[in-house]
């Protein structure tokens, strides 16, 4: 029963902010908390879970915005429809540059997977399917409820909520799977894992299409909610840093940590943008900066960690 | 059971193990010795497919493994521990165990239940929830012990398991080898300490500069001039042959 105190109080609280927050501007906060929260925890399975620190997920982000409303742009059908074809890209995507770079280790990585990001953006940038520097829109005036093209933040919020519950549902099974066992003994000894029978390559690759997939939808929803993708909102580096840092802001490798830390960053942004205005942009990324070198001083295993730690002696002696 | 023909290993242009062939029998306790450095730690991870041999084959079980992964030999049959013990410290003991468990069953409960009995194996029930990482030295090399345990291995390889351990801790292990050993389970083991060898090894290869220099029983091999030679210096084997 105890077990399901945290998790019971937190499904209270998301499903009844809306309705207690009533502002435009809060409830849009709110929908945004739940959409970075969704791309964060989906960075979670491969980059906590695994340890493969991916910095260029907003590969799989731009996917997922892209393929929505470049279906719209092209043959006029609603952008939802464009989801699953995001979805294909983004795991086929992942499967031609995770068989190669998953083999390095640590920093390689990381570094591999911002240069994928970059060229990227540099050939969207270059396309003009893909609208080019100028972006792609969505239906502003909606055609019909299939659009899911709303004024208010609410039917967002609700939607991202169920997406969300499904994404952490996917990440829960796999944490309690032999996959995600794999995963965490690979990220402490990928040497041990394998001496143990771990398939390290596959499982690593497994996740980081699952991870991929789930990115993708993130970036459809973003689509869906905003009706516009240029090259710098759907596939700048920006983004990937966001899930990172909101993913060990919380506590990287555990389920409610992406939450946590998109609870706390997202209003942290919008506000500073609201007070500073445009001049503010350059101060977000000197705060990215700063959350990244008190995570790594401080608190490697993030905000959630530290209950985690305090909660483990008690449990000692349960069996 | 396992047969190394031919092992020879080169890092650039130092021949680590040169030459080295090697017999494990069906349920004896082969022991690897030697002087630090001698090469007998490399052969050990040819044997494990962590390095591959410049030249030479591996076989196991009638099967050349020579190019197999870890992972690969692992699900055959084959079980090591790190000298350095490798432990996953963001789990609990009990998970430790269960990722090696997880070779057998993918059905996590089931994981769990094999990993216990493991763990009683082991003695090691009543840490069965505590955070690996505060384990010590002697607590991480058993805890190493029973993970290659869970995989269900026929052949287990000991890379040093008594490194590091006192006097009492070290007749425990050796307690815990024989009992491993009374499972049916053929043992490979690289020590530094005679004394474990001698209680322990039915046949030892000794190794020097990357070859092999004698083979034999423990007592056999001690009384070998070219094994003291290469452990204490050539006076000292003068004087050994003296008295």
């Amino acid at each position: 029963m105890k077990k399901l105190l945290w998790p019971g109080i937190t499904a209270v609280l998301l499903l009844a902010y809306p309705l207690v927050f009533t502002t435009p501007f809060q409830q849009r906060l709110g929908a945004l908390v739940l959409l970075y929260a969704i791309a964060a925890s989906a960075w979670n399975i491969v980059g906590g879970y695994a340890g493969q620190i991916s910095v260029g997920h907003v590969v799989f982000f731009g996917c997922g915005a892209y393929a929505s409303l470049a279906l719209f742009t092209h043959t006029g059908l609603p952008p939802v429809l464009g989801m699953p074809l995001g979805i294909a890209a983004a795991v086929g995507i992942a499967a031609i540059i995770g068989t190669p770079t998953l083999r390095l280790s640590g920093h390689y990585f990381s570094m591999a997977t911002i240069a994928v990001a970059e060229l990227a953006r540099l050939v969207t940038t270059n396309t003009e399917f893909l609208g080019a520097a100028v972006g792609l829109s969505g239906p502003t005036v909606p055609r019909t409820w299939l659009d899911l093209s709303f004024i208010s933040s609410v039917p967002y919020y609700y939607l991202f909520l169920a997406v969300l519950v499904i994404t952490l549902g996917i990440t829960w099974w796999m944490e309690r799977s032999r996959i995600g066992f794999y995963l965490r003994a690979i990220r402490d000894s990928e040497k041990a894992a394998r001496s143990l029978g771990a398939r390290a390559p596959r499982v690593k690759l497994i996740a980081y299409l699952l991870s991929a997939g789930l990115t993708s939808v993130a970036g459809s929803l973003y689509a869906l909610m905003f009706q516009f993708v240029d090259p710098e909102s759907g596939l700048g580096i920006l983004i990937s840093v966001k899930m990172l840092i909101m993913a060990a802001l919380g506590g990287a490798g555990l389920l409610f940590g992406p939450l946590v830390g998109a609870a706390i960053l997202v209003p942290l942004e919008e506000i500073s943008n609201s007070l500073l205005g445009g001049r503010g942009a350059g101060l977000t990324f000197v705060l990215y900066g700063a959350i990244i070198v008190l995570i790594a001083r401080f608190r490697p295993d993030g905000i959630l960690g530290l209950f985690q730690s305090a909660r483990k002696a008690p449990e000692k002696h349960d069996a | 059971m396992l047969e190394a023909t031919g092992i020879s290993k080169v890092f650039g242009r130092l021949r680590a193990v040169d030459d080295v062939s090697a017999e494990v029998r069906q349920g004896e306790i082969l022991g690897l010795i030697g002087p630090n450095g001698a090469g007998k730690s490399t052969f050990f991870n040819c044997l494990t497919g962590d390095l591959a041999p410049t030249t030479g084959s591996v076989r196991f079980l009638g099967e050349d493994i020579t190019t197999r992964s870890p992972e690969a030999r692992a699900e055959l049959g084959l079980a090591r521990t790190f000298q350095l013990p490798q432990t996953f410290t963001g789990m609990t003991v009990l998970e430790n165990v269960m990722i090696g468990a997880f070779l057998r069953t993918s059905v996590t409960a089931e994981a769990r239940e094999r990993a216990r009995r493991i763990l009683d194996i082991v003695d090691m029930a009543h840490l069965a929830q505590t955070p690996a990482k505060t384990l010590g030295t002697p607590g991480r090399k058993r805890l190493e012990i029973a993970r290659a345990l869970a995989t269900e291995p026929k052949l287990l390889l000991l890379d040093e398991a008594m490194a590091g351990l006192n006097p009492t801790e070290v007749r425990a292990a050796i307690d815990l080898v024989r009992v491993i050993h009374g499972m049916g389970i053929t043992l490979v083991i690289v020590e530094h300490i005679m004394e474990v060898i001698n209680s322990l090894a039915d046949r030892v290869i000794v190794f020097h500069q990357g070859r092999e220099i004698a083979r034999g029983t423990p007592r056999e091999v001690t009384g070998d001039p070219t094994v003291i030679e290469a452990y204490l210096g050539k006076r000292a084997s003068r004087a050994g042959g003296r008295t």
